[in-house]
């Protein structure tokens, strides 16, 4: 646990002081001030003007987000969320993109203020991550009371975190148009409508019928184990190639260096997106790495976490991006009550009905994102 | 409701700004007034999550008993060494804590939508206003920071302090109880 330990902080003030110099610059972000004073101005779209009543940021005449709409959307994210799960963070994501018509703004400066395009894109992305990515904030601290995190995961898949993230806002920060981050994060939709498609097969379904036999086959003998919190995770080995841990009598062993991987290439797409962290992490760890859902949880939970906290501080505090304050709260407010109602909800709609709903919603925009961002092709 | 939101803004500016002049010393005061709106942002949000858990609480109960059983499951599976049956009771016991990952996102809502809202407060009055770093920190967060740099672990601090309050607190003190119940129950 001590080499564990000397490593991570070896490598974290390896990263924390040597990436910001030998990364590219400043990635030509700009401030807002300066974004707005370099704007041609004007009284037409795509143009400031000076004399207009301060909107969305503060940026004259910028558009003026509806609290109500702001509030009934994230009230619609909150329900999915606690109904479906994973799929509430891209609805997080078209709201800030569509409904409220940041989109439709920031691509207006597209030619005639490219500083302000990608400057009013890198806030719709940290407004993804706020809501998303503090969701595992409680989730952490239940886990390690009941003593599943693991330090050597945790420790990996936060080091590949970190260096995902500080590489994602040194590299794009201020670079990123609407159009190019509206077509990737329709690129993602689309594949993650793909794999849904995918588990409603009688290829995909055939994995619920086999855990469906083998649970009868084991419920009795489950019935006479004790409690899982009893145990506690304990490292055994550890070494870069192969770490064991043991957990419930059985030995478990996993790669920090996958895990590493996992946890870059995964908080990458987090970081630039605003969504996909969460949901990622586990059915990676689990498929790909191998390991029992029970131990990694709480440390991906974490990771998600640490993960989140470093992009929002890394383009809050370093890049100096904005969020629009009252939007976000009312956000928060929205998602809160649509998670209350959620659970009540569920039980009249069955599962596969709304799975499908989705699966044509994540069919749609991610088609129609990725046809608009990538191709300029207005589609329905 | 934005005209709502601005007139609440207002008056909500005059109320908190009093704790920002106590001792007429602008650091002193400064950390005081965001100490107080960071514990008022944390005793809001605990208010609304506790009344979460309350309304739905065998949903939680239901939720959290589905991934026990399930996660027994597959490790029974595993020991028994059967790979397979592993695997699917793995991914089964996955797609259900991922549902309880993501409501318990949504309750970290409840516990966080205070926070926008006093940093779009703070951002009104102290914008402009930046702390400078001392090394070796200059060399990692900039020369100076601003207000969120400061509010955040502010923030932290209110919430541990705060968990050590709890337990003293009316209506609070009820909600320790249920939790350490609910703690309880299910280590037996």
């Amino acid at each position: 646990m001590r080499k564990i330990i000397l490593v991570f902080c070896s490598m974290l003030l390896f990263f924390t002081y040597v990436a910001p110099f030998i990364l590219p610059g400043d990635a030509g972000a700009v401030t807002l001030e300066e974004a707005i004073s370099q704007a041609a101005k004007g009284t037409e779209k795509g143009y400031i003007n000076p004399d207009a009543q301060k909107g969305y940021l503060g940026i004259p005449g910028g558009p003026k987000v509806n609290p109500f709409i702001g509030l009934l959307w994230a009230v619609w994210v909150g329900w999915i969320f606690s109904t479906v799960g994973a799929f509430g963070g891209i609805m997080a994501g078209v709201g800030h993109m569509t409904v409220y018509g940041l989109g439709a703004y920031a691509n207006t400066f597209k030619t005639t203020a490219p500083d302000l395009n990608k400057f009013i894109t890198d806030s719709i992305r940290v407004s993804n991550q706020w809501l998303v990515g503090l969701s595992a904030l409680v989730s952490s601290i239940n886990y390690h009371r009941q003593k599943r995190l693991v330090p050597a995961l945790g420790v990996f898949l936060g080091m590949g975190a970190l260096f995902a993230t500080l590489l994602v806002v040194f590299t794009t920060a201020g670079k990123i148009r609407f159009s190019q981050y509206q077509g990737w994060f329709g690129l993602c939709v689309f594949v993650i409508g793909g794999f849904m498609v995918y588990e409603m097969t009688p290829k995909g379904q055939a994995s619920k019928k086999a855990a469906q036999a083998a649970a009868k086959a084991f419920e009795e003998t489950a019935k006479t184990k004790g409690r899982i919190e009893d145990q506690g995770v304990e490292t055994l080995k550890w070494s870069l190639i192969k770490t064991e841990i043991s957990f419930f009598g059985q030995t478990f062993s996993f790669s920090p260096i996958w895990a590493f991987v996992g946890g870059f290439f995964i908080s990458a797409l987090a970081s630039f997106l605003g969504v996909g962290g969460g949901f990622l992490y586990v059915p990676f760890l689990t498929s790909v790495v191998g390991l029992p859902m029970f131990v990694v949880a709480g440390t991906s939970a974490l990771s998600v976490l640490i993960g989140m906290i470093f992009a929002i501080f890394n383009f809050m505090i370093l890049k100096g991006v904005m969020v629009h304050w009252p939007l976000i709260g009312i956000e928060l407010i929205g998602i809160f009550i649509g998670s209350m109602i959620g659970p009540r909800t569920g039980k009249y709609i069955p599962a596969k009905v709304l799975k499908g709903i989705f699966i044509v919603l994540a069919l749609y925009i991610g088609l129609r994102y990725t046809l608009r961002g990538f191709f300029g092709i207005q589609m329905l | 409701m934005a005209g709502i939101y601005h007139t609440l803004t207002l008056q909500a500016d005059s109320f908190l700004i009093a704790f920002y002049r106590i001792t007429g010393y602008s650091l002193l005061d400064y950390f005081i007034g965001t100490m107080f709106v960071a514990f008022l942002c944390v005793t809001i949000g605990e208010l609304s999550v506790s009344l979460a858990i309350r309304f739905n609480k065998r949903y939680l109960d239901s939720m959290a008993k589905e991934i026990d059983d399930k996660e027994m499951l597959a490790l029974t599976a595993y020991q028994a060494g059967d790979k397979d049956s592993y695997r699917s009771l793995n991914k089964e016991a996955t797609d259900a804590w991922g549902k309880q990952f993501f409501t318990m996102a949504a309750y970290s809502a409840g516990i966080l939508w205070p926070i926008p809202f006093a940093l779009g407060w703070m951002q009104t009055r102290f914008s402009g206003v930046e702390f400078e770093l001392a090394f070796p920190f200059s060399l990692i967060f900039g020369k100076s920071v601003g207000y969120i740099f400061t509010f955040i672990p502010i923030y932290i601090l209110c919430r541990i302090l705060f968990k050590y309050m709890r337990p003293h607190l009316p209506y609070f003190k009820g909600i320790q109880i249920f939790l350490n119940s609910r703690d309880t129950k299910e280590s037996h």
